[in-house]
């Protein structure tokens, strides 16, 4: 039999017996559409995750420190413990190796100093973690500039986007949590403060000076600095992140100073030639891994966010997992319908059978376009989940965004290959629940189904 | 070209067994027109059943086309009878909704015959059917004439060695039973196709050349047609 054939008078009986279609294809739809949307939001939302992930974690930067070797014990002779120290220094020589290691693109010594208050030459104030580093290596390491660039002058600083973002006089402020703490529920004070935290003040080429506490709870106040430049804002992220993100980057030498004037010294000086911490950047994020091994060979200490991914992408292939299953289960539910219609279109169409048996088919062929029914109500029923599991997206997207404000790029996406695999279910399940009754109706009796009482 | 041989054959209801065929012998050759007549009860449905393969018989053998079809499988008989058996019903038995012309094709799609050859053969039997122009049409748009017409063309599209007619004017008003038998005569003249041909009238089985008539599951005669005829009503048909 010729697979048209078998295919016209399969579809036939399809198009003739729309309830039983219909039935049998809105089980399937739901399953598929639930197959569909599970890959869906599953994918959709590990790449939402991801992308924030990678805006904050930087999947593609290695943070190297020193390797200080295990704490030594009481026993232990402390000449070797310096010695394994000295062995394990972050020095010049080792940063120069990094740069030459292949796939490192950029390697910069990042020094944290200490979420400290910046106040303006026009007496606003914010808080902000000042950062020692290389301002020239700022855009090796993904930064673009919105104002400005890094300056070699003494004293030059570059900020963040979001260090621009939330400035207050310290009157107003207080005036404004006064305000907050007395009428918490206030939707218009919350809308003063968004607005407050939202709102940019121009500091390219202004001067800041920074506070700090002592030990004693001094206040001291650092040297004045210039804003030589202002990084751009980032894409995708809201306003709201965007001001919770306040980074202050200043050179080596202007941190080493800043540290001097506002912070009590540790006792622990750093050599000028050695780092407490250095930042290198990989040029794709399948190298990090390579790399990391490479510094790890000159005794030194690295760390990536490369575990957080993998560990958020063993959870989300859990969560798909099960998100899958559930769509599975529906299409077995769904499977039993079509088993109990396709078992009774068997009944139904016994005479059917029997004249064509007695006029040549064969045993296969009866069962082969019984299968190719199923097949197709499997197919009819794939398809219009696709078309249901496209509807739910528009629909959940459209919910996203009139609950968002707009700022954050977050929808969900059917990924390509949902739609093979939503379809391929939805055929198969067709296919293994017309089984039974292909194999009932091919061993329908000729003689049996043709008499007439 | 049809060879019956020994032919028994027994229905078993629990412990009772009724013996419904008794050792039947009979050969009919090629170009042949022959009608199996008997009464309801004679046995002459079961023997049809047994030529056409539908059913095993308890003793005996059926030669077609020097084939014996008792010895074959379920999957054997259905290809033997898509090559060598041709089936005309007393109900028609087309496929509600297949046009007329696909229900003519449709033996010819269980050989994998390729479309336009299908179509052509099927176009020309309606045409040697008389009935050219309805070919597109559902079998339920037919008059019951018309849809035997479309019975006998499906039956004759394989060029099969033997066709089975069941009471094929069995539904039938006077003139359209005339109108078929005429048909039936025509083809097997023009086309020599071997017709067998089950009645339980008389003026049926006269049409036809031979009349083999059974009698509570024994053959009790097979004469000419043209015999028959000569003898009074009630000892042609018991």
């Amino acid at each position: 039999m010729r697979v048209s054939d078998l295919t016209r008078l399969s579809w036939d009986q399809v198009r003739r017996r729309k309830v039983v279609t219909m039935l049998c294809a809105a089980g399937l739809s739901i399953g598929c559409a639930a197959i569909i949307l599970a890959m869906s939001i599953g994918e959709s939302t590990q790449k939402i995750v991801e992308t924030q992930l990678t805006s904050y974690l930087k999947m593609d930067e290695i943070t190297v420190m020193p390797d200080n070797g295990a704490s030594a014990g009481p026993g232990s002779q402390s000449t070797a413990s310096d010695e394994v120290k000295n062995r394990g220094k972050l020095s010049d020589q080792k940063v120069e190796i990094m740069r030459n290691i292949k796939h490192v693109k950029a390697v910069a010594a990042m020094q944290q100093l200490s979420y400290m208050q910046m106040t303006t030459s026009d007496d606003k104030q914010a808080y902000a973690e000042v950062i020692g580093t290389d301002l020239n290596s700022l855009e090796a390491f993904g930064n673009t500039y919105w104002q400005g660039s890094a300056s070699d002058a003494p004293n030059s600083v570059v900020i963040s986007y979001g260090t621009t973002l939330g400035l207050i006089n310290e009157e107003e402020q207080n005036k404004l949590f006064d305000a907050m703490n007395l009428n918490p529920g206030d939707p218009a004070l919350q809308e003063q403060y968004m607005t407050m935290m939202t709102t940019p003040s121009a500091l390219y080429q202004k001067q800041i000076q920074l506070m700090n506490n002592d030990q004693d709870n001094k206040r001291k106040t650092s040297e004045a600095l210039r804003v030589v430049g202002v990084l751009k804002k980032p894409k995708g992220v809201s306003d709201m992140q965007i001001a919770n993100d306040r980074k202050i980057y200043v050179s080596i030498e202007t941190a080493n100073r800043l540290r001097e004037q506002l912070m009590q010294s540790s006792g622990e000086e750093t050599a000028n030639d050695t780092y407490n911490q250095v930042t290198v950047k990989v040029d794709a994020e399948e190298n990090v891994k390579q790399v990391e091994e490479q510094i790890k060979k000159l005794t030194l200490n690295t760390q990536s966010n490369l575990l957080q991914k993998e560990s958020l992408e063993e959870q989300f292939a859990v969560f798909k997992s099960i998100a899958v299953g559930a769509g599975v289960f529906i299409l077995i539910i769904a499977s039993i319908s079509i088993i109990v219609a396709m078992t009774m279109s068997t009944y139904q169409r016994r005479r059917q059978i029997g004249i064509m048996k007695v006029l040549g088919a064969n045993l296969s062929q009866i069962r082969n376009m019984f299968i190719v029914e199923a097949a197709l109500l499997g197919l009819l029923g794939g398809l219009l989940g696709v078309l249901f599991s496209y509807w739910i997206v528009w629909g959940i997207n459209a919910l996203i965004l009139s609950m968002s404000t707009g700022e954050e790029n977050m929808s969900i996406f059917i990924p390509l290959t949902a739609i093979p695999v939503g379809l391929a279910f939805a055929v198969m399940t067709g296919i293994i629940s017309g089984i039974y009754p292909a194999v009932s109706a091919s061993r329908t009796d000729a003689l049996t189904a043709i008499k007439r009482d | 070209m049809l060879r019956v041989e020994g032919l028994s054959h027994a229905f078993k209801n629990g412990n009772e067994t009724t013996l419904v065929l008794q050792q039947i012998d009979f050969r009919v050759n090629k170009g042949d027109m022959v009608a199996l007549l008997g009464s309801s009860g004679s046995g002459k449905s079961t023997l049809l059943n047994l030529m056409a393969g539908l059913m095993k018989p308890t003793e005996g053998s059926i030669y077609i086309a020097d084939h014996n079809i008792v010895k074959m499988n379920e999957n054997k008989l259905a290809e033997f009878r898509r090559e060598h058996i041709g089936f005309i019903f007393q109900a028609y038995e087309l496929i509600p909704n297949l046009t007329v012309r696909e229900n003519i094709e449709l033996p010819l799609v269980f050989q994998s015959t390729r479309p336009s050859i299908r179509k052509q053969k099927a176009l020309k039997l309606l045409e040697q059917v008389g009935i050219p122009d309805k070919g597109e049409m559902f079998p339920s748009q037919l008059s019951g004439g018309q849809q035997q017409r479309v019975s006998i063309a499906r039956s004759l599209i394989t060029e099969p060695s033997v066709i089975f007619a069941d009471e094929p004017t069995g539904n039938l008003d006077t003139k359209t039973e005339e109108e078929i038998l005429a048909i039936l005569k025509h083809l097997n003249k023009t086309m020599n196709t071997t017709f067998i041909i089950v009645t339980h009238e008389r003026e049926v089985a006269q049409q036809t050349q031979h009349i083999i008539t059974l009698r509570d599951g024994l053959l009790e005669k097979s004469q000419p047609a043209v015999e028959m005829d000569k003898l009074p009503v009630e000892e042609a048909v018991h």
